[in-house]
């Protein structure tokens, strides 16, 4: 029974992963509320700008608006959110596949990608999709500026002409252990039309025209902003179930090597017991 | 006693509520204009500038970048994307700011979309700056 000393080495170490797993766990749920949070002050803001944008647009000519007209859709881009880290259970294993199904799916020649977050842009760069812009390594300082950036980037090249059709494929945060992976039109801006009139005559300034026009970039960035306020909630929901699964675990792994560890001693302790019988017993004689 | 109403502004971050004021001054796309109570129900495009609020003899003003205002019968909503208080203004960073913006447009070696955004961060640090001086 040499290993005794094996086994303790071994439930050492998980100890300390399990303390690492815990931390983990604590720190994970302090983010989330923090990006819970966040997800509520953002709210007000934009369910004002899509109840006006909705409001107005019926009395929009839609082809006036480059960001609201359809055109045939012959290249198109994938916005895919994932995260910076790991060790968050199959969040990004989920959204990845997902994505790659859906972009294989609209043929992988006419796809160009925008990845947010670092997993997913070194999964389809590795895969030779066409990653023509990536952001990484800000989740950690999350603010409403990144939204805008990446908002600005993926409009100013609808409206150059290099993709006419944008999708967002992210995690939507339903609650702390349910997480929904959505795929989302994000350009050319589809809004469903209200259709209980709330007429009210309201005056415009400068023009009805000039509102719109100046409410759409303002819709789009909050858009991107609630993107990776729900991926943001839904990364670190994820590793907070999955890290109390791995503390969990690593308290069975620990339960069932002490007992292991509680035989050996007690076989060694026989064995030795036998040993010492026997070597008076040969005395005696 | 003039007539009061109420005013919010409400950015994608914080709500600011400033309860009921005497008036309101915002920077419109075509120039500044002026709320009183009674305002007729409009919506207007607001560009970058700064929001002057009188309540009483007090004024508080804001640094806030584009939107729009909401004006109806019930109160004023401004949806800005961003307002500061001049509390709220770090001076040297948007010293700094200025700078970088400045020293990239008198380069201005990069692509268009590069040099707009510039132009942007630009007028943002002077309008900041421009609130916090005051």
């Amino acid at each position: 029974m040499a290993n005794l000393k094996d086994i303790r080495t071994r439930i050492g170490t998980i100890d300390n992963i399990r303390q690492v797993t815990r931390a983990m766990k604590l720190v994970a749920a302090a983010k989330l509320r923090r990006a819970q949070s966040n997800m509520e002050q953002a709210r007000p803001y934009a369910r004002r700008i899509n109840g006006v944008l909705k409001h107005l647009l019926p009395d929009i000519n839609r082809h006036a608006h480059r960001l609201l007209s359809m055109r045939p859709a012959q290249q198109k881009a994938f916005v895919v959110v994932t995260s910076d880290r790991g060790l968050c259970g199959s969040f990004n294993t989920n959204i990845l596949r997902r994505a790659h199904n859906i972009i294989d799916g609209a043929g992988k020649d006419q796809s160009q990608l925008i990845c947010i977050g670092r997993k997913g842009y070194e999964y389809f760069n590795k895969r030779g999709y066409r990653v023509v812009e990536h952001y990484t390594d800000f989740w950690a300082e999350l603010d409403f500026g990144h939204a805008v950036k990446m908002a600005e980037a993926v409009t100013s090249r609808y409206l150059a002409g290099e993709f006419d059709d944008v999708r967002v494929i992210y995690n939507q945060f339903k609650n702390v252990a349910q997480q929904e992976i959505v795929e989302f039109h994000y350009l050319p801006l589809v809004l469903e039309e209200e259709d209980d009139a709330i007429t009210i005559d309201f005056l415009f300034e400068p023009s009805k025209d000039e509102v719109v026009k100046s409410l759409i970039p303002r819709h789009l960035n909050v858009q991107m902003w609630r993107f990776l306020l729900e991926s943001n909630a839904s990364e670190q929901a994820a590793r907070m179930t999955s890290m109390e699964a791995a503390t969990e675990n690593a308290g069975d792994l620990i339960d069932s090597l002490r007992l292991q560890y509680n035989k050996a001693r007690q076989a060694a302790i026989t064995t030795e017991i036998l040993e010492v019988v026997s070597g008076a017993e040969a005395l005696v004689e | 006693m003039a007539a009061q109403f109420h005013l919010e502004i409400i950015t994608p971050t914080k709500v600011f509520d400033e309860g009921d004021v005497d008036y309101v001054r915002a920077p419109g796309v075509d120039g500044l204009f002026g709320v009183l109570a009674g305002h007729t129900d409009s919506i207007m495009a607001l560009g970058l500038g700064e929001v002057k609020v009188t309540k009483g003899s007090a004024q508080t003003i804001y640094a806030c970048t584009r939107g729009f205002a909401e004006i109806t019968r019930a109160g004023v909503q401004l949806l800005v994307e961003s307002a500061e208080t001049q509390a709220d203004i770090d001076p040297k960073r948007a010293q700094e700011a200025y700078d970088r913006a400045n020293a990239y447009l008198a380069k201005k070696q990069d692509a268009m979309i590069n040099e707009k955004r510039a132009v942007r961060a630009l007028e943002r640090a002077m309008n900041r700056l421009r609130v916090a001086r005051k």
